[in-house]
């Protein structure tokens, strides 16, 4: 079972995240503070840690953070922050961290970038193919084959799938969508990606058959072999 | 302020301290001319006592005598005296001046000396003397009436008091004034600032000449006082704004809620009012997240991101983004490319941002078979991004108004949106220095935003026959 540790201060606030991590099918540790959260993680193996920005106490979160990474805990760390400011979460993300979330947040947001973060740990990009049930995608060439069928895409098209495609079976939202394939950094207001995706939808799907992408109601969509 | 303040302004101390230098100075200067010029002339008076002797040591003693008679009935006033005494301190010839006994006994001889001699009236009369020894034992004393001297010593220092005194009331009187001055001014200004802070924004400083430090002092002053006006209106329309765009889902969502509490019976009931719940706090959510997206990009603190930024590429990204809603829509959504690149320094993701809420809004407003054009552009003047649609435009009167934070068109009330995109292009392009201009484009709406004044020609109708929708 995947081994989570949440560093969160207000204690509500790590209920919450607890159950919402708990429900997704992780096993939650907790810590109120950065001195207990730092014992713990060097003390246990986590698969992956929640950390809050601002933590009480001398140790704050990218303080803990650093001194995690220097200590050789090398698991994903994901930073909770109050504070959007760009240049924040760029140091959050210097200090050692492998993604910055801005509160407030969807939890369908944490759970699925979480979910990205132990992917990307357990299996580093070194395949050639992707497949996905009857979908392949030759990552040389760049082609993309349903069956036999080629299917031809425009390069945004491409990457789009691309990402759904390295993560089958996960929920991937809108704004993990905008930040991979478009990189600008902002919480992508309108929904613009829907219509990408379903021109996606309408150039993968085989006629007849169920499709393939599944829009994850008020958050995301999630590719998924057909049966 | 009151006037016993008056010591403790600036100017009345600086000239305070100016006067007391120039005393100083001159006080100085004078001593130093009255030390040089008193020594000088009794240098004169010791060389003439000195020639005067020597001119009697040729002649024989008839000469002398008749010389010495001559220059008494010559000088009766006793200023240039010449006197010969035998050597018990007789008068043998020459003026009519008595020594006092006390000086003849210790009367220095072959050097000159002071000496005083009482007066008939009272008083004294000072003198400098030169006596020699003759070989005959005789003594002739020449001497010089020092009271000239004396008096013009006096006048000298008189005039230097009278001076000085009448400098100091005049300096006094100068720095009174200029205290007197700085303390009304003080006192104006003060006065309006408290107004300012009672609560009154309109008022500003006196202004009383247009150069000189506290004009330009005031000028300033006023430039920051009205745009803290203008700041604190825009608040006061925001926070309206806000009591106006968070009540209304707020009061939704909880009449959603206390409904569900009232009427629901099954699971599904409850999880329908519960999903709508969630729907309503996350557009309350997204309202609030970019009013505090306006206010981050205000404050300016992003300028420490900045880097080179490609603004054709940023806007070939907007125009591919929304692509697929233009088509989906019926408007034909081009990119005009041009051959010039047009690169600044900024932020990517906010310009991107800004462009996204350009192109957004022009699809928004333009009807199905309309078209939107989005180019970046550089000229000498500056460089820019321009979005024009042929939809029904923003009316003249609205155009300055839609920059403001939650404002909406009587046309856009009923749309989407939370009246906040064109307030954070503005606010974007006040970040890099931009200016951001309305137009009309006849029919619709031309919007620039760019550097300097670089506002470039209007596209033109051939130009876009061959820029085909890609």
């Amino acid at each position: 079972m995947t081994r989570v540790l949440v560093v969160e201060d207000d204690p509500q606030t790590a209920d919450e995240i607890r159950c919402a991590l708990g429900d997704h099918g992780f096993e939650v540790d907790s810590a109120a503070n950065g001195r207990e959260g730092l014992i713990k993680a060097v003390a246990e193996h986590y698969d992956a840690l929640v950390i809050d920005r601002m933590l009480p106490g001398g140790l704050d979160g990218l303080g803990m953070l650093a001194t995690l990474r220097s200590a050789g805990v090398e698991s994903p760390v994901l930073i909770l922050s109050a504070l959007s400011a760009v240049e924040e979460r760029v140091r959050g993300l210097r200090a050692g961290g492998d993604d910055y979330l801005t509160k407030p947040f969807d939890f369908i947001e944490l759970t699925a970038r979480l979910d990205v973060l132990l992917r990307r740990q357990s299996a580093p990009r070194r395949e050639t193919v992707l497949r996905v049930g009857k979908l392949e995608m030759d990552l040389v060439t760049h082609t993309v084959r349903d069956g036999g069928r080629v299917i031809d895409l425009l390069p945004r098209e491409y990457r789009l799938l691309e990402f759904l495609m390295r993560h089958p079976g996960q929920i991937v939202t809108r704004t993990m969508l905008f930040e991979e394939v478009w990189n600008y950094h902002y919480i992508e207001p309108t929904n613009v990606i829907d219509v990408h995706i379903g021109k996606l939808r309408k150039k993968i799907d085989a006629e007849g058959e169920e499709p393939m992408i599944q829009t994850i109601r008020g958050s995301g969509y999630m590719l998924r072999a057909p049966g | 302020m009151r006037l016993a303040d008056l010591h403790r302004t600036t100017s009345f101390r600086l000239a305070l301290l100016f006067l007391m230098l120039f005393g100083a100075s001159s006080t100085a200067l004078f001593g130093f001319l009255y030390w040089q010029t008193k020594n000088y002339s009794m240098h004169r008076m010791q060389d003439w006592l000195g020639s005067e002797q020597a001119s009697f040591v040729p002649m024989d003693r008839a000469a002398s005598t008749a010389r010495l008679e001559a220059h008494r009935v010559a000088d009766p006033g006793l200023e240039r005296p010449f006197v010969l005494f035998d050597a018990e301190g007789h008068r043998l010839a020459g003026s009519q001046l008595a020594l006092p006994d006390d000086l003849w006994s210790t009367l220095p001889t072959g050097r000159a000396f002071r000496f005083s001699i009482p007066r008939a009236g009272g008083g004294t009369l000072p003198y400098l003397g030169h006596a020699e020894r003759l070989p005959t034992g005789e003594v002739l004393l020449i001497a010089r009436d020092l009271r000239q001297s004396r008096d013009f010593g006096r006048l000298v220092v008189d005039s230097f008091l009278w001076a000085g005194l009448i400098t100091a009331l005049l300096g006094l009187g100068g720095a009174a004034y200029a205290g007197i001055d700085s303390v009304r001014r003080i006192d104006a200004v003060t006065q309006a600032i408290q107004r300012v802070v009672d609560g009154d924004f309109s008022g500003r400083l006196p202004v009383r000449g247009r150069s000189g430090d506290h004009a330009r002092l005031v000028h300033v002053v006023n430039g920051m006082l009205g745009e803290i006006e203008r700041l604190m209106q825009e608040v006061k329309g925001v926070c309206d704004n806000v009591a106006h765009d968070l009540r209304t889902p707020l009061t939704r969502l909880l009449a959603g809620l206390e409904r569900t509490r009232r009427r629901a019976v099954t699971i599904d009931d409850y999880a329908a009012a519960m999903d709508e719940a969630i729907l309503e706090t996350k557009s309350l959510l997204a309202t609030f997240s970019a009013m505090l997206r306006v206010s981050e990009v205000e404050n300016g603190a992003r300028r420490a991101g900045f880097d080179h930024v490609d603004l054709g590429q940023v806007v070939g990204d907007v125009v591919e983004l929304y692509e697929p809603v233009a088509e989906e829509k019926g408007i034909t959504l081009r990119l005009l490319r041009e051959p010039r690149g047009a690169v600044m320094r900024g932020d990517p993701s906010l310009l991107f941002e800004a462009v996204v809420n350009l192109v957004d809004n022009a699809l928004k407003f333009t009807p199905p078979g309309g078209r939107v054009t989005a180019r970046a552009f550089a000229r000498d003047a500056g460089i820019g991004v321009e979005v024009t649609d042929n939809g029904p435009g923003i009316p003249q009167h609205e155009r300055e108004a839609v920059l403001r934070r939650f404002y909406r068109t009587e046309a856009s009330r009923h749309t989407d949106g939370s009246g906040l995109g064109l307030a954070l292009v503005a606010a974007v392009a006040r970040l890099h220095g931009m200016t951001l201009t309305l137009t009309d484009a006849m029919p619709g709406c031309r919007v620039v935003m760019c550097t300097g004044d670089a506002l470039p020609e209007p596209v033109r109708e051939e130009a876009l026959a061959e820029a085909p929708a890609r």
